[in-house]
Order: C-alpha cells, then sequence, then structure tokens
C-alpha cells in the first residue's frame, strides 16, 4: 500500500501511457487494474506480433514488456526499440517467470530499463513503474556486470 | 674291481700333463728294465767262465742303451708336453674361457699346430659358439627393450585411466594400485603394497562382491559394489573382476576399479532436499489460499472482503511469493553443481576451438588471459564454434575475434566479436534452438548455457558488434593443476605368493618392513623431542619407491642450536607443522602391520612410546635393529655405525642426504636389505617374535648362529630357543598399565619411563669410542641373563650413560648425534 497522496499521484501521472505485453490474462487483468488506480493510461497487447510497430505508433511512455510471448520474445521487441534511436524515450520495464541473474543481465543488455520477476510484488511493481516515469531519460545497467550506460 | 674303480677316478682326476708324463716315466722304466733285464740274460748266458772283459762290455752296452732309452724318452716327453699335453689344455681352457666366461675373442689356434684338426675344429665350436651367443644377447636384448617398451606404455596407460585400480590377492592384500586409486584412498594413508585393502575401505560390499565372484568361478563375470572408504570421506562406485584362477591353493586375486561418487551423492542429495523444500513451502500457503478463495467464492456477489481476509490472503500470497523467489534462486546458483563440470584452462579451451575453426576456414583471432573455467570444454568450444560458424554462414563478417575477460566476482565473459551488422536476438534464439553440429548428436545451444547456468545475448550498438556470454566460475590459472601422480606401484610376485598371516612364520625375505628414522632436539628421550620422522616401506624384499612417509614435527620447544647444527632443522622450518601426536598418528598408519626396522631402534622407539598417550596408539609392532643385525653378521670387532655399515655393504649415502631422516632412512633400508641374504647365508631365516626374554648375547658376541632378543621389559628369562632364526624385540609392556583403547588412557597414569629400569655401567670410553655407538650386546648380558631387550638395552645404556657421566661423548650414540657432531 502506498503512503503517497493518491490524488496527487493521479495528477502527476495523468499524461502517462503504459502499454502492457503480456499473453496471461490474469496478471493482464491486475496490472490493468493497478495501472488504472496509480492514474495511468493503459494499453494492452497479449501477443508479441507487431509489437514494434504498436509502440512506433502509439509510443508509449512505458512498456511492460513480458519475456515470453507468442511470437516473438521480449527479447527481440526489447532489441528491435532499443535499434531505433527515435523510440530512445520509451521506458521498458521487463516482467519474467524465470528472474535468474542472468536473464536479468541479460535484459539490461538488451536495453530494458527495469527487470522485475514474476511473482512480483504489487508495491514493488509500482515503485519500479514510478521509478520509471519519473526518472527522465533512461538510465539501465549495460549488462555488463556493474558499469551503466543510458539509451538516450 | 673296486680298488681298479678307486685307481681309474685318481687317475682321471690328474691333469692330462701329469697324465702324460707318468705315460712316458711307466715307458722309460719298462725300457730300462727292459735293456737291464736282457742285460743280466745275456751275462747269465756268458756263464763264469767268460771273458770279464766281454761282460764289462756288454754291461757297458746295458748302460748306454738304458741312457740312451732314457735320454729318448725324456726328449719325446718333453716333445709331447710342449705341442700335444700343453697344447690341448690350453685348447681347453681357451673353450671353457669361452663358454663359461663368455669369452668372444677367437681362439688361439698356434699351440695346437699339432694336433691336427683339433685346433680349427675348437676355433670353429667357440667362434660358432660366440656367434650364437652374440645372436641371443641381440635377442634377449631387443625382448627386452620391446618388453620394457610395452611395460612403460602399459604403466603410463593404468596410470592414466580415469578410475582408481587396485589389483588385489585372493587375501586381499593390494599388489597394484595407480596415481588415481592414491587419491581416491590416500585421504588418511597412502595405500601401500602388501597392505589389506581393507586399511582403506570398508570390508562388507568387496567381500560379498568377492565371494559372489569366486564362487561363480567364471573370469569373465564381474560385480558392481558401492563401498566407503575406511574414514567415511568418500562414496565410492566400484567394479570387481576376479582373475583366472592359477594355483589352486591360492584363493584367486581381482581388479578393483573404483570412482568417487560422493559428488554424484551430495548432488543428488542437495536436489532431493530442494525438491522437498519446494514442495513443503508451497504447500501450506497454497492450500491456505485455496480455502480463503474458496470462502469467498461462496460470499453473495458483491459483498465486501473482509479485511481480515484480504490481510490473510495477501500474507499468504507474500510467503508463496517468497519462497517460490527464494527456491528459484537456489535452484538456479545449484544447477551447475548438479552437474560435473570441470576446471578448463582457457588456454586448452581456445586451442580447441582454433583447431575447430580451422577445419572450416574461419578466420579468428583469440585473446585470452590464463584462467581455469569450470565448464564443458567440449560443450563449450562446440558452442563457440556452432555460433561464429552460423555468424560467418550468415555473412555477418568473415573475420572474428573471441575475447575472454575476467569480470569482478567469481566469474569472466566470452565475448565474439566481429566488423559487420549486429546479430538479432530472435535469430540467435533460433540458432541456439538447433543442433550445434552432427558431431555434438542432439545437443543444442539452448542445452549448453542451460549445463553452464548461463546466456548469451548480443549487447547493443557496439562497434565491433559482439555477442556476450558470461561464465559462472572462472579464476585466475596461477598454475597447473597438482597431477595426480603418474606413477603406478606394483609387485605382481606377491599374486603367487601365499600369504602367512603370522609374522613368526614367515621368511625374513618375505614379511613387510617399515624402515624409519628420526631427528631430535636432543639425545634424552625423557626431555627432547622429535623434529622430523621418515620411513620407507620394503615389500617382498624390495623398496617401494613412492611410499615414503618424510615429516617435519613441530617439537613444541625450541631446537637448540647444536641439534640444528646436526640435521639442518631449524625453528622456521618446522612453524605450521603436525605435533607429534598427528604426525605419530600419521606414523603409526603408515607402519601398520609391518615390522619396524631403525638404526640403533630403541632410541627412536622411546621417543614415540613417550607419545603413544597423545598419538592414541600403540608402537607395537615387532622391532629389528641394523646395529643388532650388523654385530650377528660381522661380530663385535667391526664399527656398526651407518655409516661404517653402508661403506662395507657399498652403500652410497649422498652427502647431502646424510643426517636427514629420509636420507638415513633409504640408507638404512639399503643395509636391510643387504644384509637379508648374509643372515640367510647363516642360516637365520626367519623372525620369531614372542613375548618373551631370550638371552641373544652368546649369539651376537659370536657373530652368528641364533640371535635372539628379548621380548618384553621385565619378563621373566627363558631358555634359548631351538633352531636358526632371528628374534626381533617386541614391545616391551609387562610393567604398563594396559591402554583400554586408543586415547583413553588418562595422562595421569603416564608409561612408566624406560630409565626407570635398573641401570647397567656403561663400557670404558675407549671401547664405546671405537664402538661409536652403544654396544646392543654388552658383555654383562650373558652371564647375567637379566631381563632386557636388545633393542632397548642400546637405547639404556645410552641414556645411563648420558644420566651417570654426564659425558655424551663416552656412550654418545652414533647415529644421529655422533660423538664428534653432537656438542656435549
Amino acid at each position: 500500500m502506498s503512503d503517497r497522496d493518491p490524488t496527487s499521484a493521479k495528477t502527476a501521472t495523468a499524461a502517462k501511457r503504459i502499454l502492457v505485453i503480456e499473453d496471461e490474462d490474469n496478471i493482464a487483468v491486475a496490472l490493468d487494474y493497478l495501472i488504472s488506480r496509480e492514474g495511468f493510461q493503459q494499453e494492452r497487447m497479449s501477443t508479441g506480433a507487431g509489437a514494434v510497430e504498436r509502440i512506433r505508433d502509439t509510443r508509449p511512455d512505458l512498456v511492460l514488456l513480458d519475456v515470453m510471448l507468442p511470437e516473438r520474445s521480449g527479447y527481440e521487441i526489447c532489441q528491435s526499440v532499443r535499434m531505433q534511436p527515435d523510440l530512445a524515450g520509451v521506458r521498458i520495464l521487463m516482467m519474467t517467470a524465470r528472474g535468474s541473474a542472468m536473464e536479468r543481465r541479460k535484459g539490461l543488455a538488451m536495453g530494458a530499463d527495469g527487470f522485475i520477476s514474476k511473482p512480483f510484488d504489487l508495491n514493488e511493481l509500482r515503485a519500479e513503474v514510478h521509478r520509471l516515469l519519473k526518472s527522465g531519460p533512461a538510465v539501465a545497467d549495460d549488462g555488463r556486470g556493474g558499469g551503466a550506460g543510458g539509451h538516450a | 674291481m673296486a680298488a681298479g674303480a678307486v685307481r681309474a677316478d685318481m687317475l682321471e682326476r690328474l691333469s692330462l700333463r701329469i697324465r702324460v708324463a707318468l705315460f712316458f716315466a711307466f715307458l722309460a722304466c719298462g725300457s730300462v728294465a727292459a735293456v737291464a733285464g736282457g742285460t743280466a740274460l745275456a751275462l747269465r748266458r756268458l756263464g763264469p767262465a767268460a771273458d770279464p772283459a766281454a761282460g764289462a762290455a756288454l754291461m757297458q752296452a746295458g748302460l748306454v742303451a738304458g741312457f740312451v732309452i732314457l735320454g729318448l724318452v725324456a726328449w719325446v716327453w718333453v716333445l709331447f708336453d710342449q705341442n700335444i699335453a700343453r697344447a690341448i689344455d690350453a685348447i681347453a681352457a681357451g673353450m671353457r674361457a669361452r663358454t663359461h666366461a663368455e669369452i668372444d675373442a677367437k681362439l688361439d689356434q698356434a699351440p695346437g699346430r699339432y694336433l691336427g684338426d683339433l685346433a680349427p675344429a675348437a676355433a670353429a665350436v667357440t667362434a660358432h659358439l660366440a656367434e650364437t651367443r652374440t645372436a641371443l644377447a641381440e635377442a634377449v636384448q631387443r625382448e627386452t627393450t620391446r618388453l620394457s617398451a610395452e611395460k612403460s606404455r602399459l604403466e603410463t596407460l593404468l596410470a592414466d585411466v580415469p578410475v582408481g585400480v587396485l589389483l588385489c590377492t585372493g587375501d586381499h592384500q593390494i599388489v597394484f594400485y595407480n596415481g588415481q586409486a592414491v587419491d581416491l584412498l590416500g585421504a588418511g594413508a597412502a595405500p601401500g603394497l602388501a597392505r589389506n585393502v581393507f586399511d582403506y575401505l570398508r570390508e562388507g560390499p568387496v567381500r560379498q562382491a568377492y565371494a559372489r565372484l569366486a564362487g561363480a568361478n567364471d573370469s569373465d563375470a564381474v560385480a558392481d559394489l558401492m563401498c566407503a572408504t575406511r574414514a567415511g570421506a568418500r562414496l565410492l562406485a566400484g567394479r570387481m573382476r576376479v582373475l583366472a584362477r592359477r594355483d589352486p591353493g591360492i584363493a584367486p586375486g581381482y581388479v578393483l576399479t573404483l570412482r568417487d561418487i560422493s559428488g554424484d551423492i551430495a548432488a543428488h542429495a542437495s536436489r532431493e532436499a530442494l525438491l522437498g523444500e519446494v514442495f513443503e513451502r508451497v504447500r501450506r500457503p497454497a492450500a491456505s489460499l485455496q480455502a480463503m478463495l474458496g470462502l469467498l467464492a461462496e460470499e453473495e456477489a458483491g459483498a465486501a472482503l473482509p479485511p481480515k481476509l484480504a490481510l490473510m490472503l495477501l500474507e499468504d500470497a507474500r510467503t508463496l511469493t517468497a519462497a517460490i523467489t527464494e527456491l528459484g534462486a537456489r535452484y538456479d546458483a545449484g544447477r551447475t553443481d548438479w552437474r560435473p563440470l570441470a576446471q578448463t584452462r582457457s588456454a586448452d579451451l581456445m586451442d580447441s576451438l582454433r583447431a575447430r575453426l580451422e577445419a572450416t576456414g574461419a578466420d579468428v583471432t583469440i585473446d585470452a588471459p590464463e584462467l581455469l573455467l569450470r565448464c564443458d570444454g567440449f560443450e563449450l568450444v562446440a558452442l563457440l564454434a556452432g555460433l561464429i560458424e552460423r555468424l560467418a554462414a550468415a555473412g555477418h563478417a568473415r573475420a572474428f575475434r573471441v575475447v575472454l575477460e575476467e569480470e569482478d566476482g567469481p566469474g569472466a565473459r566470452i565475448d565474439i566479436e566481429w566488423h559487420g551488422p549486429a546479430l538479432g536476438i530472435g535469430v540467435l534464439e533460433g540458432w541456439l534452438a538447433e543442433p550445434l553440429d552432427p558431431e555434438a548428436g542432439e545437443l543444442t545451444g539452448r542445452q549448453v548455457l542451460s549445463d553452464h547456468g548461463t546466456e548469451v545475448w548480443p549487447d547493443l550498438g557496439t562497434e565491433p558488434a559482439r555477442l556476450s556470454m558470461p561464465v559462472r566460475e572462472a579464476r585466475r590459472a596461477v598454475r597447473r593443476v597438482a597431477p595426480i601422480a603418474r606413477a603406478v606401484v606394483y609387485d605382481f610376485e606377491l599374486l603367487s605368493k601365499a600369504r602367512n598371516d603370522r609374522v613368526a612364520d614367515s621368511r625374513l625375505a618375505d614379511l613387510t618392513y617399515v624402515v624409519f628414522d628420526t631427528e631430535t632436539t636432543g639425545l634424552t628421550p625423557s626431555v627432547d623431542e622429535i623434529v622430523q620422522i621418515a620411513a620407507v616401506r620394503l615389500v617382498n624384499g624390495r623398496r617401494v619407491e613412492g611410499e615414503v612417509l618424510d615429516l617435519l614435527v613441530d617439537p613444541g620447544r625450541p631446537i637448540p642450536p647444536g641439534s640444528t647444527e646436526v640435521h639442518g632443522i631449524t625453528d622456521a622450518m618446522v612453524i605450521g607443522a603436525p605435533g607429534i601426536a598427528d604426525a605419530g598418528r600419521r606414523f603409526h598408519r603408515f607402519a601398520e602391520g609391518a615390522v619396524l626396522i631403525a638404526h640403533n631402534a630403541p632410541f627412536d622407539m622411546e621417543f614415540l612410546r613417550r607419545h603413544e598417550t597423545a598419538i592414541g596408539a600403540r608402537f607395537d609392532h615387532p622391532v629389528l635393529d641394523t646395529v643388532l643385525l650388523s654385530a650377528v653378521i660381522f661380530g663385535q670387532q667391526d664399527s656398526h655405525t651407518l655409516d661404517a655399515l653402508a661403506a662395507r655393504l657399498g652403500v652410497v649415502i649422498p652427502e647431502a642426504a646424510r643426517h636427514t631422516a629420509l636420507g638415513d632412512t633409504v640408507a638404512t633400508a639399503e643395509v636391510f636389505l643387504r644384509l637379508v641374504p648374509m643372515l640367510r647365508a647363516r642360516g637365520l631365516e626367519g623372525l620369531s617374535i614372542r613375548r618373551c626374554r631370550i638371552a641373544a648375547a652368546d649369539a651376537a658376541r659370536a657373530g652368528a648362529g641364533d640371535l635372539r632378543a628379548g621380548a618384553g621389559r621385565g619378563a621373566p628369562p627363558r631358555p634359548a630357543a631351538e633352531g636358526p632364526e632371528l628374534t626381533a624385540t617386541h614391545p616391551p609392556r609387562a610393567r604398563q598399565p594396559a591402554l583400554p583403547h586408543r586415547g583413553a588412557r588418562s595422562p595421569a597414569a603416564p608409561v612408566p619411563a624406560p630409565w626407570a629400569r635398573p641401570r647397567r655401567p656403561c663400557r670404558p670410553p675407549g671401547r664405546w669410542r671405537r664402538w661409536r655407538g652403544c654396544d646392543p650386546v654388552p658383555a654383562d648380558w650373558r652371564a647375567a641373563r637379566r631381563p632386557a631387550l636388545l633393542t632397548a638395552g642400546a637405547g639404556r645404556c645410552r641414556r645411563a650413560a648420558t644420566e651417570t657421566s654426564g659425558d655424551r661423548r663416552c656412550c654418545g650414540p652414533s647415529y644421529p648425534f655422533s660423538a664428534r657432531s653432537f656438542p656435549g
């Protein structure tokens, strides 16, 4: 439970748009509930196909990206987005059920701005979302063992 | 008839020349007798009326004829002797020399020039013999070289077999072991030849497998078994095969191959434990969640969720999440431990990669520091090569660079770099899902990554383009991993020997001995301490190379400079060395079941026995003293120092090894091995060990016959036993309290000091100096027949001298502290 004033949070984040790419409906519903409650605008995709195009078209502020997706993996989508300089402003938070340290490194190396393991704690997710949406230009570990690098 | 035969025999024994001389002598005598007889007959026929002048003439003629005949016979004899008899002797000697002394020079035919074809025939025979012998020697040499090469190859092969191999006799004596077996069984004590395999392995499984196979009587049958080492440190999987029975009287031996499965078992147990924990920790919150959610489902639609229930639901969900997250992390961390991955040198790995890629024509440069990577080298090379080949085939580049780099933490990273278009992760994932290459079977890149608990990915926006793959465990390869000893140790003769468990009934040459020596802080066993102990094993009449114990011992007190001068061991050298309790235990294990031998043994034994309580074991081995053995062989008059004995027996002690425990031990061992045949020549075949005391002075003083040493301090005297055998000293126990079990004796009840016995006066200094060491068989022993040990007597004498006279030179032991070298 957040101790922040929900009203002020909603005001501050009213314009932020979040794209959820998740094939598991239960989790997608929970995320939808959470995002709406936080006052963000939310869209959802349940497959990896066409995700990059959708991001290009809609320019969301944050993408909650599952790794294991039908047709196209989250890593692939992340790499494609990061290969396009005009999408540098899009933050990507990757979610995976297999949250080993190696996968975290891989995700961050692929250009993700954050990495969260499923099952996740809602507070943890909420904090991560707010961090990414407030942090300005993305700053993330380059996945190479401790150094940090930006993807501006 | 009998007298004739004796004469003929006597004649045959005479040399050819004497026989020829006798022949001519008989001829001369016969001829002279004939002339004399003829002359006498002629004189008789002339009668008394004959002219005296005619008679005189006749006598003169007879005499002249006699002398002429004698002259002729002598002349012919000389010619015959020179040209026939001597020539035959010369040729015979030449033939003998060429036959028995294996001389290859041509036979000199000159002496036989009057012997017709004999000399050429003899020369031809000897030449042919030499040729045959040379050919035979060459064939033997060739075959020996071949066999030696084969032996060497087989030894190398057996040394390199990646499992421990033991060959044992039917009564479970070890007759062969390789380096891996040493590695597997050596946790407590390294295996030794002729030692019982059950000193190292628990007997049940081995005995059962042997009984099964021996009963089956099929040399092709094998039995798999699982057994633990004695100390329980390792669990081994083994396979046994019984050898074909060669002698009906001897149980067949067997080969035991062993593999350490402790790691496998531990990994299995760890996985099982994790799995069990998953069920344990997930079951409860899952059940709780199901119950509460079921309750909720039964509530009317639209009913508010009671706050308490909501909190409980959340708590259970959090517990579940935490459990799954933590267990998942542990699974990831432990995954590579469950699969045995070898420490692989990066140089070896990269060499393999280069070789593999050269075959495909790829241009690869490699930049790798010397690291040890924990990985499956074959799989990793297959993955890297597979990726590079696919990158080349997809046109990303023609030249690649492979870089190995250390990372912060325990790992390293392998990068593949190229100048060209970056690789899409989707394409990479596709490649990883394919079999890597036909040689690797169905092995996929994904499987390799999973086995190593890692991932591979293309780095974003780098120039050159790059694929990165971390390796979880890597460390600097400072030096090569200590190699497993390659030597194989064996003595297959033991296989065909019936073993006699009773030492007393064994021949000297058949016993197993441990020869040892100690270096000490000084000469007084009551206060001084051991600083070094060394031992070697003698099995089946030879020293087993590689079965050596050489330990520095921390004496727990400063080493006097005078002692350091003798043995070169300083205080700094013993820092961190084991104390006498640990070192003594190791020595005791090393010497288990063997007869102990030392030069001037009582000295060393007293030091060891004083610490029996701390060591937790008794030195109740039979003990032989080479000083005594030397006295038996060489008598009292000679010096019996190790130097003197070694010089007398042709044993060379390198100067650098002298006065080191190991150097002196090896010298003592060599001396003993040379003494054994000499003892046997004196009819001393066996070793009798009796818990009794038998006066041995007579035998030792006479330098021959029986040598019997007492075996128990204070035991009642008894007369010498019958039969030629050597009696070893047995540890004296009569006046000591019995040890209930190892280490159980209270320190408050110490072993009575050996010098508590009545002291015996020492010999005059001059005598002792000549002896240069304690007299093992003092003069008063024979008369007094007091209860005493031969070997203990020597030590006691030393003690008595140092205590009573205070003059170490009087009775100072020649070894290891000689009168000259140890400052009094």
